[in-house]
């Protein structure tokens, strides 16, 4: 049996309060409903244990095993989703986001909650708002210059953030 | 070159990325980029962000969602749950594996050891863990060149394109080409790769752009 694999009661339950709490907030961002991210998490660790014999942390770490069960079981559930009669019925058909980009999305979302307040909120007002510099750098009383250094630091410390969740270019 | 400028320069570098400095500033500092390896290394990395962001959703950033307490306690009764059924369904399938039925599965399981081929026995491999539905299996055929692969698809959208990777042991993983499921073909595609079967691990296929894997018994 390798070293890390997901067999007993105990490795799923420490895998579980490892990484219940990320998976759950990307399937909950992909599939837009609480109930069905709570299915998709448990089917995940139910596929994970199934095949727990075969996780080798030398391929890749735990973290990133379940991503890829979990990326699996969203794309079935979105999938059984749209097939089920009379939802699309009269109504404009749901669009469905690619799965990559919803990654990327939900990433860059978690990443934000990682860095710091002031980080977070310089890229809100700046890019998101689309603010000028000096109307954010009156309202928070800091000189122009500072707004800019801090956009700065704080897509540094967001690059940072991305890829200590795996993310590459 | 590093330069003491470098320093002031790189603070624009946010702003540069997210198309937010004034042309005359722009034009300064795409100058001194030109010129520096290093401001300019780090000015496309942050400007690789610019795709990732414009897909966030600045509403999500407060609070993420929190898993209800409850399904810890769900994750493991699905798990208990399913190791009761296949205990249960190995027990049976011991009942009737007794005499005349055990000793016709020996004599099966000596003709299909291995002795016949100079490069060993061909392996099989049947996915599990697939959605309902769905199922993958493959034979592996050594060569003295490599492996020969004859994969089975079943269950897809017709024209999916699967990709197959075969697996070292150290994780580097090879591939072994790729081919379009039709439905109403013959579902069966013929692959090799250069990896010998001994050394081959696990086999991974793409579905589309799914990933599954399952290891080879060696």
């Amino acid at each position: 049996m390798p070293v890390g694999a997901l067999i007993r009661d105990r490795d799923v339950r420490e895998a579980y309060a490892a990484h219940a709490g990320e998976l759950y907030g990307f399937a909950a961002r992909s599939l837009g409903d609480a109930g069905l991210a709570e299915e998709a998490v448990q089917e995940t660790f139910l596929r994970a244990w199934r095949a727990g014999k075969r996780f080798d942390p030398e391929i890749g770490s735990l973290r990133t095993w379940l991503f890829a069960i979990l990326r699996n079981v969203v794309i079935d559930l979105g999938r059984a989703r749209a097939a089920r009669p009379g939802v699309a019925e009269g109504e404009a058909e749901p669009t469905v986001e690619p799965i990559e980009e919803t990654l990327l999305a939900w990433q860059v979302e978690e990443a934000m909650r990682r860095i710091g307040d002031q980080h977070r909120q310089i890229l809100v007002e700046t890019y998101y708002r689309g603010r000028p510099y000096a109307e954010v750098a009156e309202e928070l009383g800091i000189p122009v210059g500072t707004v800019k250094s801090r956009v700065y630091y704080a897509l540094r410390a967001l690059r940072i953030a991305l890829e200590e969740m795996g993310y590459e270019d | 070159m590093k330069t003491d400028g470098c320093r002031e320069r790189r603070e624009s570098l946010g702003a540069y990325a997210l198309g937010h400095l004034p042309a005359d500033e722009r034009a300064g500092l795409e100058a001194h980029l030109e010129g520096c390896p290093s401001c300019r290394a780090e000015a496309e990395q942050l400007a690789a962000l610019a795709g990732p962001l414009s897909l966030a959703d600045p509403a999500r950033f407060e609070a993420a969602p929190v898993p209800p307490a409850s399904l810890a306690a769900r994750v493991a009764a699905a798990i208990a749950r399913e190791r009761l059924t296949r205990r249960r369904r190995r027990m049976r399938f011991g009942l009737a594996l007794s005499g005349a039925v055990a000793a016709a599965a020996v004599a099966v399981a000596l003709l299909v050891l291995p002795g016949g081929g100079s490069a060993g026995p061909e392996q099989h491999v049947t996915f599990a863990s697939l959605p309902r539905g769905m199922k993958i299996s493959a034979k592996l055929i050594p060569h003295a060149y490599g492996t020969e692969i004859h994969m089975y698809v079943q269950g897809v959208s017709s024209g999916t394109l699967c990709r197959v990777y075969l697996l070292r042991s150290n994780g580097s993983r090879l591939s072994a080409g790729s081919f379009r499921y039709r439905w109403g073909d013959d579902n069966l595609a013929i692959l090799s790769s250069a990896l010998d079967l001994s050394k081959t691990d696990a086999v991974e296929v793409r579905v589309g752009d799914r990933v599954f894997n399952q290891e080879v018994r060696q």
